[in-house]
């Protein structure tokens, strides 16, 4: 009975422990190590290097227009998203149900795309809208140009918001909608219960989404480098990626020390949100809830669904549609018809090693990332949910962590630390892409697991155990064939961001293993739009088969 | 106050007929209950006297106020049908304080600040929360919460007074003492209360009337003492109490029922197949030999009183008896029954 005993928990500890041994080597190690680096120099304590980045004022602009666009964004965006979240959930807004699924999918839509697509779309010599409002309107010059402050702000809001509408919206959904009758037949109208009672009762997801939002576009790289960098607009990431491909010692001190800047930043926004939110207390008592009274929009029906379908229009179609029609025309200069469209550079594109390799290597090192991050999970998940260990929830707290903390931030932190510093040396290699892909994504499957995991009653468990099982059987027999599903669901949570990822893999890729995202990335900047949305295409279709086999697997609890 | 005239009020959902041809008028100041099994359809009744739904059929007064009339295309929004609420969840605002959540209906009204403080803190006395009125939400106990969505469905004086279910999140202690408060208040302010519940004894506790609904469909309304000695059908004397049921057989003389070795007189029309029904109270135990001859099949101790399983004539009878009567007579042993009272209904 000892014996059995301690070999089941021998098998529990040991695999537990390596999990939290992966986390300390590379998300504790290389976070330390980068701000250790960031503060001696030949080891002395020293702020010079930090004297020496914030003496330059490029890159104090730098900073402050991080703070500023982010600022902006995040309000931009709640400003949107609630109106849209609340007309999606609480009014008879006809197509509702489509207008939220549409929303909520824009979210997969890799912001570096958006960004290739608004600057088909907005370029002040050809772009597509910009041409078709001159010939509308008559206009003597093209109306908008992308790259700017106001063509960055409006790109990364159409990207970026759909974390607060995600955030917003499920609250919404969650909320007792008796709370807002209860204001109804107090006297309150339709309105005054929006403000008075639905609005501060959702403050805390409003700030919530906002955070997300903020800190998405503090460390963003996509769209500010392929926006800001041609109008001269520098942020954070940009300036951080510039100083790393100086490849000298300096730059990567310097680059080093705007990292944990903005680590810090971001992190402080994150404790100062927390913390703002804990003070208050809303937890609501949630009985047999009824279906949500819709608020009729009478009057205001049509023109309000003539706006949402317009935003959908502009936020979502039309870049997508940019992009389809960008990869098949044949001739930039003629108008879009049919006889201008070709599928030559599809069958060219397909035919390119140049291109295939990339997304290949995209392909496995995603999976690879996903199926180590997923392994790792469901330790970390059970740790968290079943046991009542002292410390359970560090390992947790590590992922977390690591997806908190900005990409750029990541990818730096293990360029430091493993090229051999640290008798582990992963520069270049396919190894370092998977690292910091684990890092960054692990948590969205710990978090898929363990709710999925706390819903299996731990009796079931016990039961195997009582028949003879060890821990390892019952974990093989009955915990995992329960949580098959949101296993699955975790690994797709990981890999999708993992194929598209651009802003570690920028500065990690070597010359074996550039990724579809770099490859993209090269091709906007050298001019070859066709290429590059033929490549975006792929991804897209990519991304929303993984997403259907995602909703397929968790029945549409989840989908990314 | 107010009277509420529901006239053949329907809700259907496409197929499903929540509530169908809805007809009950509930008088000025009184306290009527609408009681049912689950899914019956008594808040979608509730919710269209309340304003969230709209009725596809028929007519709803409150006061002599048309609110609700598809044909008419009238329908008055809940925010002007001047009454309270409770709600079965409470949806006490977590977000405010005890005294701002009972004080908001007098806020959106726009009354003067020290109005809405004399009258909120009125209310909060009758439901006594005196002490509380800062609290958050949060703070309070199941059953404070549930005293501040009373006060604040109260506290501005409405004609009339809706219930969904509002005891069934509290314990069985809290939930009797809150039957008699909640009466106690609905006496002294003579307000109009509809209370919806699927409890027949608070039903019965708390009402001047009830209504009995079954799939949409009113089966029965009178006052407690009709719809529990004298039931509609066979139905509403299952639903509400204890009941045993007993095969009868309509004939010229009137209803035999074998098992107790009775006849009785037939309800008009009735022939053919019939149903007793006997409650287990209206059943007295006697000494073996005397009354009906039973045989004690099981006997459950239930502290107050015993809970008897006896067969007669074929068929099991359930009585339930003081715990001092017959203590020495055990399963398999003869008992004598003394019968009351015996509804008739059709089979
Ligand atoms: N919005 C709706 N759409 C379709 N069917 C509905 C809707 N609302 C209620 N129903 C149906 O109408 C019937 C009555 O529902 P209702 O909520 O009024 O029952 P209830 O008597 O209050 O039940 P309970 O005691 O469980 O609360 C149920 O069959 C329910 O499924
Ligand atoms: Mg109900």
């Amino acid at each position: 009975m000892i014996n059995r005993l301690r070999q089941k928990f021998d098998a529990k500890w040991m695999a537990i422990a390596a999990a939290v041994g992966i986390l300390v080597l590379f998300v504790v190690l290389p976070m330390l190590y980068l701000i250790w680096r960031s503060v001696f120099i030949d080891g002395a304590f020293n702020f010079a290097t930090y004297k020496q980045v914030y003496a330059q004022s490029a890159n104090w602009k730098a900073f402050a227009n991080t703070f500023y666009i982010s600022l902006v964004v995040t309000f931009v965006s709640i400003a949107i998203s609630f109106p849209l979240a609340w007309l999606v959930g609480r009014t008879d807004l006809p197509g509702k149900g489509f207008f939220r699924t549409t929303f909520i999918a824009s979210y997969m839509i890799p912001p570096y795309v958006g960004a290739i697509a608004w600057t088909q779309l907005l370029n002040p010599s050809v772009g597509y809208l910009n041409e078709w409002l001159v010939s509308v309107f008559k206009l003597s010059k093209a109306p908008f140009d992308i790259y700017g402050m106001g063509g960055l702000i409006w790109c990364l809001t159409l990207f970026y918001s759909p974390f607060a509408f995600i955030t917003i919206s499920r609250a919404l959904e969650k909320m007792d909608p008796s709370l807002e009758e209860a204001s109804r037949v107090a006297g309150a109208s339709p309105l005054v219960t929006l403000w008075r009672v639905t609005l501060p009762l959702m403050f805390p997801s409003i700030i919530a989404g906002g955070v997300l939002v903020f800190i998405g576009v503090g460390s963003a790289f996509g769209i500010p480098a392929i926006i800001g960098m041609p109008a001269q607009i520098e942020v954070l990431t940009t300036r951080i990626v510039t100083y790393v491909y100086l490849g000298t010692g300096k730059g990567i001190r310097d680059a080093t020390a705007l990292a944990v800047s903005l680590m810090i930043a971001a992190n402080f926004v994150l404790y100062a949100s927390t913390w703002l939110l804990t003070r208050k207390d809303y937890v609501t008592i949630s009985g047999k809830s009824t279906r949500p009274n819709l608020v009729e929009l009478r009057g205001w029906k049509w023109p309000l669904t003539f706006l949402v379908s317009l935003y959908g229009f502009v936020a979502i179609f039309l870049p997508l549609a940019s992009i389809a029609v960008t990869s098949l025309i044949k001739s930039l200069s003629r108008p879009i018809s049919l006889d201008n469209l070709t599928i030559d550079a599809w069958l060219a594109a397909l035919k390119n090693d140049q291109y295939m390799t990339p997304l290949w290597t995209s392909f496995v090192t995603g999976a690879a990332a996903a199926t180590v991050a997923t392994a790792i999970a469901v330790f970390i998940a059970y740790l968290l949910v079943k046991t009542r260990m002292r410390g359970r929830t560090i390992p947790d707290g590590l992922a977390t962590l690591g997806g908190a903390t900005p990409s750029i931030v990541i990818a730096l932190a293990l360029i430091i630390t493993f090229s051999g510093e640290f008798g582990l040396n992963l520069y270049n290699t396919f190894g370092i892409l998977i690292v910091a892909y684990m890092v960054k994504y692990l948590t969205m499957a710990v978090r898929t697991i363990a709710a999925s995991l706390s819903q299996v009653h731990s009796s079931l468990e016990e039961a195997a155990l009582n028949s003879g099982a060890t821990w390892l059987q019952s974990l093989r027999d009955i915990m995992l064939p329960l949580i098959g599903p949101s296993i699955v669901a975790g690994w797709f949570l990981v890999f999708m961001p993992s194929f598209y990822e651009l802003t570690m893999s920028i500065i990690l890729y070597g010359s074996q293993t550039k990724t579809i995202g770099v490859l993209l990335y090269e091709l906007q900047t050298y001019a070859d739009p066709q290429d590059a949305s033929v490549l975006a295409v792929i991804i897209l279709i990519i991304i929303l088969v993984g997403n259907i086999i995602l909703r397929k697997v968790s029945k549409g609890a989840i989908g990314i | 106050m107010a009277e509420i005239i529901l006239q053949s009020v329907s809700k259907h959902f496409g197929e499903v007929k929540a509530v169908d041809n809805f007809v009950a008028t509930v008088g000025d100041g009184e306290f009527v209950s609408i009681l049912g099994p689950s899914g019956c359809g008594k808040t979608t009744m509730l919710r269209m006297v309340a304003g969230f739904e709209k009725p596809t059929a028929g007519e709803i007064y409150i006061g002599d106020r048309l609110v609700s009339s598809p044909a008419k295309g009238i329908f008055v929004p809940p925010e002007k049908r001047s009454i309270g609420m409770v709600f079965q969840s409470y949806a006490v605002w977590p977000h405010m304080s005890v005294f701002d959540n009972v004080g908001y209906p007098l806020k959106i009204k726009g009354l003067p600040k020290t109005e809405i403080a004399d009258r909120t803190n009125t209310a909060l006395d009758l439901v006594h929360l005196n002490g509380l009125a800062q609290r958050l939400p949060s703070q309070l106990s199941g059953g404070q919460q549930q005293r501040v969505a009373l006060a604040r469905a109260l506290v501005a004086e409405p004609d009339l007074l809706l219930l969904d279910e509002p005891l069934s999140n509290l314990d069985a202690k809290l939930r009797e003492s809150m039957r008699f408060e909640i009466k106690e208040l609905q006496k002294k302010l003579g307000v109009t209360v509809i209370y919806v519940t699927h409890d027949q004894a608070e039903a019965m506790a708390m009402s001047d009337r009830i209504v009995v609904m079954n799939a949409g469909v009113i089966q029965q309304i009178g006052n407690p003492v009709d719809v529990y000695e004298t039931p509609a059908n066979k139905t509403i004397a299952d639903f509400i109490g204890l009941v045993n049921f007993l095969t009868a057989e309509a004939g010229e003389g009137g209803v035999a029922v074998p098992a107790l070795g009775r006849t009785v007189p037939a309800p008009s029309g009735l022939t053919g197949k019939a149903v007793a029904a006997v409650r287990p109270e209206q059943i007295a135990l006697a000494a073996p030999g005397t009354g009906i001859a039973g045989t004690v099949i099981h006997k459950s101790y239930l502290g107050d009183a015993v809970d008897w399983r006896i067969e007669v004539g074929g068929e099991t009878v359930r009585v339930i008896a003081p715990a001092a009567a017959f203590r020495e007579i055990g399963a398999g042993q003869n008992i004598g029954l003394v019968v009351d009272k015996i509804m008739i209904f059709p089979a």
